[in-house]
């Protein structure tokens, strides 16, 4: 097995981010930050109810308020319905309130005082509707519907639904019924995960201004470029004229993607005539956006042979779909796939159904549905290692998917690193040793897929040499945008300090989907090596010339084009830079084709999105040492060590980052971080001081190795995708840790120290 | 409607004194960022639980959101501003990119000044001190590991 020295024993590679200077001077701009000649101020009017219909609403004492420049209802925008997956949302509700952060009007004042006093000013009376909260109650026969008129929304075609059920999805392999009987012991198990939050530290903040007909939207958005889909779908408008531009992105893990206000920013300023800014409170960051991560109920039975071999496996699950569906379409299938795991399993039928509930709607919060999924299957793999009375860590070695394996959903694995991980993992750790009795680690593996979509990039080099990546690319904090001035940089044999970015400006860079589906480096870094190749190649030509050679011989290395084994014939780039400025100008643009899905077998998938085969899958393996209060309940983690497949690094400190950082919150999800409500389905807990974040005097020491397999079929250089992996497996190794302790494991999500201390009991009194 | 009371005051901000005249009710954080225009500091709470909008006043940390403006004059303010030596940056400012702490940035002003007064009253800090003095600034992104290198590594080279 290949264990390598932890990273920290080498020295840090330095990488300084092209954006870190403006980051730590305060001189960095946010959406927030900024402001413009007449600027007014936006306040939302919300519903406060989770369930009701609309029976009065009038804006008349608010319009007539001194200071309100103007109020928008649905009366006052294009009659359109919306949605990436189910066209289930409008910009502001129209008959029936479905959820407590729903919008019903908007207001544009001089100050955010007056726009405030304009929102309580409008009257809106209800008619109370039954509130749906219960997942399972809400898919029984005859359950109050959320949406009344659900079979007439338009959908995308391969979204299968019935009613509440917004979106079902099944994988079928093989015939696991009857595997199941002849199984020789099997295991079943349920496990609950509450909703919780991807809680960016910056709260979102958008600014309009028109100009004539065309729009300028700033915006703390992942994904500018489905920001200017939404703003056109919804206000009717060509796409090249609404220009989206995001200053820097306060962080967002999932809860900016998406579109969400900048349509009703953009229709407040133009019913103005005036720039307007939102800025939310934290209140309504936990309240409003449809992206809060999904609660689960989850079912699990597992059938194996005595020596541990898994046979069968079924599974049903039933996804927190909240008041709407936003991107949440693909949720049913993801979380099937994460049921069935990264395990050879030959006979497999899971089904998942996606709920609408009258909660705030879910989205993808950092690898939607797997830290749940993946904490359910890992603790019930426990649960099986222990039925058939071997280690958890043996059992998953022997059952575990590897290069060459087939996994549930019928796809064959390139070369992976899955058992190197586990390997890697677990020894890092000291698993195995003798550990106190209150202390123990616990083991979780975890995959997760790259996504191959389109992408864009310009590069050019100016007359003096310097250069530019102009990119479609959104830099969320991650890196991944920054690390594209190395990519460039190697192509052309330049420093990735030549190069300055101009990013988060859907006029004048290329398509690309955003910081989402850590994506960026996989596609946007296909297309940065296109375009600085088209630029090397001009570059070549020139030197060519200019060395009497041919372009096939030129080499372009620190900062020069030279002959190669001809040392002295060498010119620098810059001056050759200079040439091209007064004739054909140096400029690359980029895209290229994206991998292609592999291919499945003998799996059929019912609510198919594209998700049972994995292009370029990412493997983890978590191992973490919990330490437990027995008294109270509370556990600590005290050192966490994990190993990851995530293809070739091509940035190895921006890499660490997004591992310790996806650590810490799964950490938080694990013990501290949930969504509660009350009986009408409002949160209970929406502020900091309630919702608990993981903090410095937290933070355990993280140690991590990466499996590089130069993955084919995949990013630049065999880069898999990275940021979202780090967040899957931690709550499930935690958990198997706590059950190790306790002797059973903790069923609810997350293990808050009041759910632990019930568990000890429960196992006391047994 | 409630009336507003302003009040002129000279806030002291980085050394060099701004005249203000705001509602006795404004906290400082609003009054730096709109009054002053210096928008380094950060809003990400309005709670006093995640430290962006954390300052120093006679170089104590103080998360702005909950003090009032009027509480401040007399008494010397530094903001993320006021943290760079001349053009140079600070050894705190320059080993947090080094050591990759900082990711999306929003959370890194008041970070710094955390860090700032923890070096101040704790020159040669243990990890264990490093992690207390910066566990009333939430950072979303990083894990803290690399935040704690940072001012650790900033320590060893004073």
């Amino acid at each position: 097995m290949t264990v390598t020295e932890p990273h920290t024993a080498r020295p840090a590679p330095r990488f300084v981010r092209a954006d870190g200077p403006d980051k730590v001077t305060g001189s960095g701009r946010y959406t927030a930050d900024l402001s413009l000649t007449g600027v007014l101020a936006a306040k939302f009017r919300y519903a406060d109810v989770s369930h009701a219909r609309i029976t009065r609403l009038d804006v008349s004492a608010a319009l007539a308020m001194p200071g309100v420049m103007s109020v928008l209802t649905a009366a006052d925008v294009p009659d359109v319905r919306f949605g990436p997956f189910v066209q289930d949302r409008t910009l502001f509700a129209t008959d029936v309130v479905r959820y407590e952060g729903e919008i019903i009007a908007a207001v544009a004042a001089t100050t955010a005082e007056i726009a405030q006093r304009a929102v309580d000013a409008i009257v809106v009376e209800f008619e109370p509707l039954p509130v749906v909260t219960d997942l399972e109650a809400s898919l029984a026969p005859g359950a109050p519907l959320v949406h009344d008129g659900w079979a007439g929304y338009g959908a995308a075609e391969v979204v299968v639904r019935d009613r509440n059920d917004a979106s079902f999805s099944s994988i079928t392999k093989g015939d696991a019924a009857a595997a199941m009987a002849t199984a020789d012991v099997v295991v079943s198990s349920r496990y609950v995960a509450d909703g919780c939050h991807a809680a960016p530290i910056e709260p979102r903040a958008v600014l309009a201004q028109w100009e004539g007909d065309k729009v300028t939207i700033w915006t703390s958005t992942q994904v500018p470029f489905d920001a200017r889909a939404g703003v056109c779908e919804t206000l009717e408008l060509p796409a090249n004229r609404v220009r989206i531009i995001v200053p820097h992105l306060g962080g967002g893990f999932g809860g900016k993607c998406g579109f969400h206000y900048e349509a009703h920013i953009a229709a407040l300023a133009r019913a103005a005539k005036r720039p307007v800014r939102l800025v939310f409170s934290r209140r309504e960051e936990f309240l409003a956006p449809d992206r809060r991560r999904e609660g689960m109920i989850i079912d699990i039975t597992t059938g194996m042979r005595s020596d541990g071999t898994i046979v069968a496996r079924t599974g049903w699950i039933a996804i927190d779909n909240g008041a709407y569906t936003a991107d949440a379409g693909f949720f049913s299938q993801l979380a099937a796939m994460h049921l069935a795991g990264p395990y050879r399993v030959p006979n497999v039928s899971i089904e998942a159904h996606l709920v609408y509930t009258n909660h705030q709607p879910s989205g993808s919060v950092r690898a939607p549905t797997a830290p749940q999924a993946c904490w359910a299957l890992e603790s019930h793999t426990d649960e099986l290692a222990k039925a058939v009375g071997l280690d958890p860590v043996a059992f998953r070695k022997l059952n575990a998917v590897d290069t060459g394996a087939e996994g549930p959903s019928g796809q064959t694995y390139d070369e992976i690193g899955l058992q190197q991980c586990i390997d890697a993992a677990t020894a890092n750790a000291g698993y195995g040793q003798e550990l106190p009795d209150d202390e123990a680690i616990g083991v979780a593996i975890g995959w997760w897929p790259s996504f191959s979509v389109p992408s864009g990039a310009y590069v050019k080099i100016d007359g003096d040499g310097s250069g530019q990546i102009i990119t479609g690319a959104q830099e969320c904090g991650t890196g991944a945008v920054m690390t594209l001035r190395q990519l460039a940089a190697d192509e052309l044999g330049m420093a990735p300090e030549d190069f300055q970015l101009v990013y988060q400006d859907t006029s004048v860079a290329p398509y690309d989907m955003g910081a989402t589906g850590s994506q960026t480096l996989f596609n946007n870094g296909r297309a940065v090596v296109n375009a600085a190749g088209q630029v090397a190649e001009q570059l070549r030509k020139l030197a060519a010339d200019h060395l009497e050679a041919s372009p096939d011989d030129i080499v372009l290395a620190d900062g020069h084009a030279s002959v190669a084994g001809t040392p002295a014939a060498t010119v620098s780039i810059a001056e050759l830079a200079g040439i091209a400025a007064g004739g054909e100008l140096l400029i690359g643009h980029g895209s290229g084709q994206p991998p292609g899905p592999p291919p499945l077998v003998g799996s059929t998938c019912v609510g198919d999105l594209g998700m049972a085969a994995f292009v370029a899958p990412q493997f983890s393996c978590h191992a973490v040492r919990v330490k437990l209060d027995r008294d109270t309940g509370v556990a600590r983690v005290l050192a966490v060590s994990t190993a990851h497949d995530s293809g070739t690094i091509i940035n190895e400190l921006g890499a660490l980052g997004q591992v310790e950082g996806g650590v810490l919150m799964g950490i938080g999800q694990a013990l501290t971080e949930g969504t509660t409500y009350d009986d009408q389905g409002k949160q209970r807990n929406a502020a900091m001081l309630e919702y608990k974040l993981q903090t410095c005097a937290d933070a355990p020491p993280i140690n991590t190795h990466f499996v590089q397999i130069a993955t084919p079929d995949a990013g630049p250089r065999g880069a898999k995708g990275l940021a979202e992996a780090p967040n899957v497996a931690t709550a499930a190794a935690i958990s198997n840790a706590l059950a190790a302790i306790i002797g059973r494991p903790v069923r609810r999500l997350p293990m808050t120290a009041e759910r632990v201390w019930e568990t000890l009991n429960e196992e006391a009194a047994r | 409607m409630s009336e507003s009371i302003d009040r002129d005051l000279t806030l002291s901000v980085n050394g060099i004194a701004y005249p203000v005249s705001v509602d006795t009710s404004r906290n400082l954080l609003s009054v730096i960022r709109t009054e002053i225009g210096l928008t380094g500091t950060k809003e990400g709470c309005d709670d006093c639980e995640c430290g962006a909008c954390m300052v120093l006043l006679d170089g104590q940390p103080v998360n702005s959101c909950s003090y009032l403006a009027a509480q401040a004059a007399g008494r010397e303010i530094t903001t993320i501003e006021g943290v760079m030596d001349g053009q140079e940056l600070h050894p705190l400012q320059r080993n947090l990119l080094e050591e990759g702490g900082v990711q999306c940035g929003f959370c890194t002003p008041g970070m710094i000044m955390s860090a700032t007064a923890l070096l101040a009253r704790t020159p040669s800090p243990s990890d264990e001190e490093i992690r207390i003095g910066l566990s009333g600034n939430l950072c979303r992104c990083t894990g803290y590991a690399k935040i704690i290198a940072a001012v650790r590594r900033t320590a060893d080279e004073a």
